[in-house]
């Protein structure tokens, strides 16, 4: 590809000192000892070196129009959570607000058995997935997150319904952090569903997730911020023995974003499977990237991520499989297809392989296209406009990755998939 | 034919065209594939286009719909108005209606959501989903396809055959003036050539036209033509009747071929 990348100017950091983390650390609830993690935190933030735009993974999405532009003490106060893109979830067994600068106001269902899910420390990092996000923005989020709640499932739990996270991008500068551990042979599923942020938003935000041997736990991660947002969600996930393990995400708002979802085979015998969706429109640039990193015997791992891009919208891929030289008979395949509405889109997909032994079953597919023209052609010969053709063959698209979410999750990335479907129908996008 | 039917605003023709050429992109070069084609089609009739491969049936067909691939010169009448200038859904709308040779796959669209829209452009309005539903059962009941098909994705792992059955649907549900059939019997056996066969006479009437294209005599055993064409080299080259069809049949098109010579040299 003939993309050229310009020698990296160091980004405008926001600068961070030991007041500044103090105060964000009070406001956002963090425990005693949080300060002495974030400080470390703080060290590593000024040491990290701003990414390399020529390695693949920041080949596409310039850094520093995504990090925040200054970081204060925000002192938030809860907002209107009625919002049409933020249902709630039935039958949810918590219900969590994040809001900037403030600590996390929780509502657990009454049906939630007592011991079942208990807060731990949201910035505690021992135990956490080796697998962080690029260290700039992994560092960033342990030194200034100002707002984050822990969660721990008990061993053997099942929990009687998702836990539903609303974080809320209610500051300029948002960093939002979430952890889940769950224990062993239990059941969980969390709903993250990112909201809100306007004009010069920018978000920093982390989610570690561990499971334990032989559990089952499924996560989703809804992007829907507010025009003029731009910024950075990565998620860790950590995979025990005969853990399992579904992440599923949808990126459809903000201006410039870029999601990083990263899941470690630890376990022998675990399986990950990650299903994503993205639809950008007008000058919309989406940036994915996965990462299934193979470090144990028997273990599988799926990607299917399909993205439309329309108007003049970008959507980017990086999907790495890494499957180590100990993991042997392992399973790993990716899948990612693209979209293009117009001349103007554009959508890049760089699957890389990194096999460091021979007795594993791996590939992976990628297709970058426009609407198959006889396909529309067909339609039309039915009777239907082109606005009309272009938006079922879209929906068509995506049908069969939609089909793989959980009803919730699905119903919520229709609530923002559906209006876009109707403003191609009408020839608005 | 008399000087008034000649005419295609005559409310008898459902269908005409006049002095229709069809070009296609060659590199920078335009090719001609429809070299000057007059036909005109009766409410009530059945026309078969008849004509060796590589002759530009398909193309013919594809060009009366509007396909946008191919540039098209002359006139096409449809119910006693010009439609030549119109985009393929308003000629769908207005009851033009082709028959696939081979109906694309569309993935993740259902064949009910499909048939639903489908039929609300077609008939200007929603239909209620109850009606919806019966007239639904009733066509898949004509055309001896399963029901089940309907929450299938549009002819996505269909057969050869389930998709020409599930053409066919179209033409019952939506009810067209006129219908292009393109080769509709082409990799159909014995007993679906049959389904099909009669769900086009079902849905042929004293009101609507067709025009089927075909290599074959087979399925006009069934849908028995009124007037029979034989298009060779982009232009109608004999017209005629069913004895026509037996004629091709027993002689092949080589004796039209060097009719056709004589035709073309002597009209030069």
């Amino acid at each position: 590809m003939a993309e050229t990348t310009a020698p990296a100017m160091a980004p405008a950091r926001p600068a961070l000192d030991e007041t500044l983390l103090a105060a964000l650390a009070a406001a956002a609830g963090d425990e005693s000892g949080g300060l002495t993690r974030r400080l470390a935190a703080q060290v590593r933030y000024e040491a990290a070196e701003t990414p390399s735009r020529v390695r693949h993974l920041w080949r596409f999405t310039d850094p520093a129009r995504l990090l925040p532009m200054n970081l204060t003490a925000v002192t938030g106060a809860p907002g209107d959570v009625s919002h049409t893109l933020a249902p709630s979830v039935a039958g949810a067994a918590a219900t969590i607000d994040l809001w900037p600068g403030l600590p996390p106001v929780v509502a657990l269902s009454d049906d939630l058995p007592a011991g079942q899910l208990t807060v731990v420390s949201a910035g505690e990092t021992a135990g956490s997935p080796a697998l962080a996000a690029d260290e700039l923005f992994a560092a960033l989020n342990e030194a200034a997150w100002n707002t984050g709640i822990g969660l721990a499932v008990a061993d053997g739990a099942r929990l009687p319904g998702p836990i539903h996270v609303r974080v809320h991008a209610s500051a300029a500068a948002s960093l939002p952090r979430l952890r889940l551990v769950v224990g062993r042979n239990a059941e969980a599923m969390l709903v993250e569903q990112h909201l809100d942020g306007g004009p010069e938003t920018r978000v920093t935000g982390h989610t570690a997730i561990t499971v334990g041997d032989g559990s089952r736990v499924r996560h989703a991660i809804v992007q829907v911020w507010g025009q003029g947002t731009n910024g950075h969600l990565s998620v860790s996930t950590k995979a025990g023995a005969d853990a399992d393990v579904l992440t599923v995400f949808g990126v459809f708002g903000g201006d410039e974003a870029k999601l990083e979802v990263r899941t470690d085979l630890a376990g022998k015998g675990s399986r990950s499977e990650i299903v994503g969706v993205t639809l950008v429109t007008g000058k919309q640039h989406g940036d994915v990237h996965t990462t299934h990193r193979h470090l144990a015997e028997h273990t599988s791992s799926r990607i299917d991520f399909k993205a439309v891009a329309a108007e003049h919208a970008r959507s980017t891929y990086t999907g790495l499989i890494r499957i180590e030289d100990q993991a042997h008979h392992c399973e790993a395949y990716q899948e990612n297809r693209n979209l293009l509405l117009s001349d103007r889109a554009r959508a890049d997909a760089i699957p890389e392989l990194e096999i460091h032994n021979q007795e594993v079953s791996c590939s992976h597919g990628a297709t970058i296209a426009p609407v198959d023209p006889e396909q529309l052609f067909y339609l039309a010969s039915r009777g239907l406009e082109h606005g009309e053709a272009v938006s079922l063959v879209v929906g068509g698209f995506l049908e069969n990755t939609m089909a793989k979410l959980p009803d919730d999750v699905r119903t919520m990335a229709e609530a923002f998939v559906g209006p876009r479907l109707a403003a191609i129908r009408e020839g608005s996008a | 034919m008399s000087d008034a039917l000649l005419n295609p605003a005559n409310p008898a023709n459902v269908f005409a065209c006049r002095n229709l050429h069809v070009f296609v992109k060659d590199g920078d070069q335009e090719k001609e594939i429809v070299r000057g084609v007059d036909l005109t089609v009766q409410r009530g009739q059945k026309h078969a286009l008849m004509g060796p491969n590589g002759s530009g049936k398909s193309t013919l067909a594809a060009a009366l719909m509007g396909h946008p691939s191919y540039r098209v010169e002359g006139e096409i009448w449809l119910n006693g108005e010009r439609v030549d200038a119109l985009e393929p859904h308003e000629r769908a709308r207005r009851g033009m209606f082709l028959s696939f040779q081979y109906p694309v796959a569309v993935p993740g669209v259902t064949v009910a959501n499909f048939l639903r829209a489908s039929l609300a452009a077609r008939r200007g309005t929603e239909i209620p989903v109850r009606a919806f539903r019966q007239e639904l059962n009733e066509a898949f009941a004509t055309m001896g396809i399963d029901p089940s098909f309907i929450t299938r994705y549009l002819n996505d792992g269909f057969s050869g055959g389930e998709k020409k059955k599930l053409e066919i649907l179209q033409m019952l549900l939506l009810k067209p003036a006129f219908s292009l059939l393109d080769e509709t019997d082409s990799g159909l056996d014995i007993d679906a050539l049959k389904v099909v066969s009669d769900g086009i006479n079902q849905a042929s009437g004293p009101d609507n036209g067709l025009l089927l294209v075909t290599h074959y005599q087979r399925i006009l055993n069934h849908v028995q033509p009124d007037v029979v064409h034989v298009f060779m080299s982009g232009r109608l080259v004999r017209t005629g009747g069913m004895e026509l069809v037996t004629a091709l049949e027993e002689r092949g098109y080589d004796w039209l071929t060097d009719e056709a010579a004589v035709a073309e040299g002597s009209r030069t």
